[in-house]
């Protein structure tokens, strides 16, 4: 009977996960019921506070942890069924990293590689190549210990994909990363997914989410409040006028009382000296500010249109900012399992 | 076939590991020279005595010592385990397709080879302090103190993947060590000691290693305790393995 399912295009299909931990109040629960559908050869985000269930998630499909209820497939494969199968056809990157410190970089990738099942030559071969790929050729020959945050991750990485995965895991892989050391990964990510591997991450960054992502969604409290490409979910929701005033100028509440009674605008409100209005149609709500501006005679310094960003996404879910977001009892249940 | 060749690349990785660390190999091998320099010299007025051969103290000693080595080598695999825990080197491991029993294996054999290395230089520095070994019994007491090692490691690798934090790992080890050690007799016999701590003895498991090596150690083979203590240590080392095997897997076969 053949193992993996026929519908391939698929780097993973779950329906209804459910994981509760045991915690000191009782059971928390980490999943209350997650649904996902991946298409295979795009970098797939999974943005959500800490504590939201996003690493659960991650273990879940990576074989490291079992679901109390629902299927999981991972390319093809089920992943409570089959582990072994699906351990063969991933890649994994964990928090923790997971570099072997007292080994070089290279011993790494070869160990890595022969507990894969690759041959001597290949694995020497292939190791070679990701030296090179990600730029690992300076301090290969050292023992991890040595190596700098940004030239461990790179290490790592390099392990996640030594054995040439179908669908890649990384879980927070930008966390304490420099800039410049975090845009390094990003391109070197889009160019694992340009040549054909499912990429799927987790973060807590807004703008990792934003621009790294090909799709995501947005996780809280153990379930997908939102899903689909970064633009599709920043459309669903208004831009946003910001109206700052010139330094000492009067009368902001009655420009937004009067603003808030335009049938154009959405939610106005006063942030931090400036006039922060909503505009559903950012065409008609321009022209509506302006005429309103000639008319009140309000010094204005500066007036700005901002596309929603996927922190609006994430408050109009959940009513909260992702920035205040998290679930510190989650977390460290996660943590203990 | 693919476990073989697991285990021994993983084991290669340990012993890789360890050499790099001179200072462990080096720490080893101290403690039981200074027993042999600083305490064996106070049991030779012992000879003769009750429970000690005329002219061979060493002969009841050191295979007592070689227990006490088994013990060391095995219980810091915990230690290792823990620290990998931490920087996620176990989590990677079980993601990929590797055996479970042979990520167990790799740090068992790395720990018999740490113990049985220094245990040879012990035999052969004791001998001209006056240990008179029977080759034949030597022969097997390395492999049943081999056995112990492996049970010491495994025990402690499952304890460490369990209590997850070195203070626990800690309490629990040293907790159990001088129980262990002392109701094994390993530095006297306890054969000399009262009934009651006899009795106390046949419930530990490591008594029987020890009986066994002395025995060994003697040129005695063929005797039923040599045969029961590596009955009882080939189990205990069984059981620790699947043990910390059950542990790698627990998440998920």
């Amino acid at each position: 009977m053949p193992v993996a399912e026929p519908a391939r295009a698929c780097a993973v299909r779950a329906t209804a996960l459910r994981k509760a931990f045991p915690s000191k109040g009782g059971r928390v629960e980490a999943l209350r019921g997650v649904d996902l559908s991946i298409a295979a050869g795009q970098i797939y985000g999974f943005l959500g506070p800490n504590g939201a269930g996003k690493t659960t998630t991650l273990r879940i499909l990576t074989t490291l942890l079992a679901a109390d209820s629902g299927e999981a497939f991972v390319a093809g494969v089920d992943v409570r069924r089959h582990p072994g199968e699906v351990r063969r056809r991933i890649g994994y990157v964990g928090q923790l990293g997971g570099a072997d410190l007292e080994a070089t970089g290279r011993e790494n990738l070869v160990l890595q590689g022969r507990l894969y099942g690759m041959g001597a030559a290949e694995t020497g071969r292939r190791a070679g190549e990701l030296i090179e790929l990600l730029d690992l050729g300076g301090f290969s020959h050292r023992i991890a210990r040595s190596y700098s945050g940004g030239q461990r991750r790179r290490l790592e990485v390099a392990l996640g994909i030594m054995h040439r995965p179908a669908v890649l895991f990384l879980d927070e892989p930008t966390l304490g990363l420099d800039p410049q050391n975090r845009a390094h990964l990003w391109e070197q990510l889009r160019g694992l997914r340009d040549a054909g591997t499912s990429i799927l991450l987790t973060t807590h960054y807004l703008d990792e989410a934003d621009q790294l992502s090909d799709r995501l969604a947005i996780i809280d409290h153990g379930r997908v409040v939102a899903e689909g490409t970064p633009r599709e979910l920043k459309q669903r929701y208004p831009a946003e006028v910001t109206i700052t005033p010139k330094p000492g100028a009067a009368e902001l509440d009655s420009l937004a009382s009067s603003l808030q009674g335009d049938p154009l605008m959405g939610a106005v409100r006063i942030d931090a000296g400036a006039i922060r209005a909503r505009v559903p149609d950012p065409t008609a709500g321009l022209a509506a500010v302006f005429d309103r501006l000639r008319a009140g005679g309000v010094g204005v310094l500066r007036v700005s249109l901002q596309e929603p960003s996927l922190d609006d996404v994430f408050l109009h879910e959940t009513g909260r900012s992702l920035r205040d977001a998290g679930d510190p009892i989650v977390e460290e249940a996660e943590a203990a399992s | 076939m693919t476990f073989l060749l697991q285990t021994a690349l993983l084991s290669r990785r340990r012993l890789l590991e360890t050499l790099r660390q001179p200072v462990w190999v080096f720490m080893g091998l101290s403690v039981p020279l200074l027993y042999l320099a600083l305490f064996a010299p106070l049991l030779t007025s012992l000879a003769g005595g009750p429970g000690f051969p005329a002219g061979g103290v060493l002969d009841v000693f050191v295979p007592g010592i070689l227990a006490l080595m088994a013990f060391g080598a095995g219980m810091g695999a915990g230690w290792i385990v823990i620290s990998e825990l931490d920087t996620g080197v176990i989590e990677r491991l079980r993601v990929t397709p590797a055996s479970r029993l042979a990520l167990v294996l790799g740090t068992v054999v790395r720990d018999v080879v740490t113990f049985a290395v220094p245990a040879v230089m012990v035999v052969v520095v004791a001998l001209p302090f006056g240990f008179h070994p029977r080759w034949g019994g030597v022969a097997l007491l390395v492999p049943l103190m081999a056995l112990l090692t492996a049970a010491c490691s495994a025990g402690s690798a499952a304890l460490g993947i369990t209590l997850q934090q070195i203070g626990s790992l800690a309490a629990v080890v040293t907790g159990l060590q001088l129980p262990l050690t002392l109701l094994s007799g390993v530095l006297l016999p306890l054969s000399l000691g009262p009934g009651w701590l006899q009795g106390l003895g046949h419930a530990n498991p490591m008594y029987y290693a020890v009986e066994a090596a002395r025995q060994l150690a003697a040129g005695t083979l063929g005797t039923g305790t040599v045969a029961l203590g590596f009955g009882v240590t080939a189990a205990a080392a069984l059981l620790a393995v699947w043990w910390a095997t059950r542990c790698y897997r627990r998440a998920m076969a």
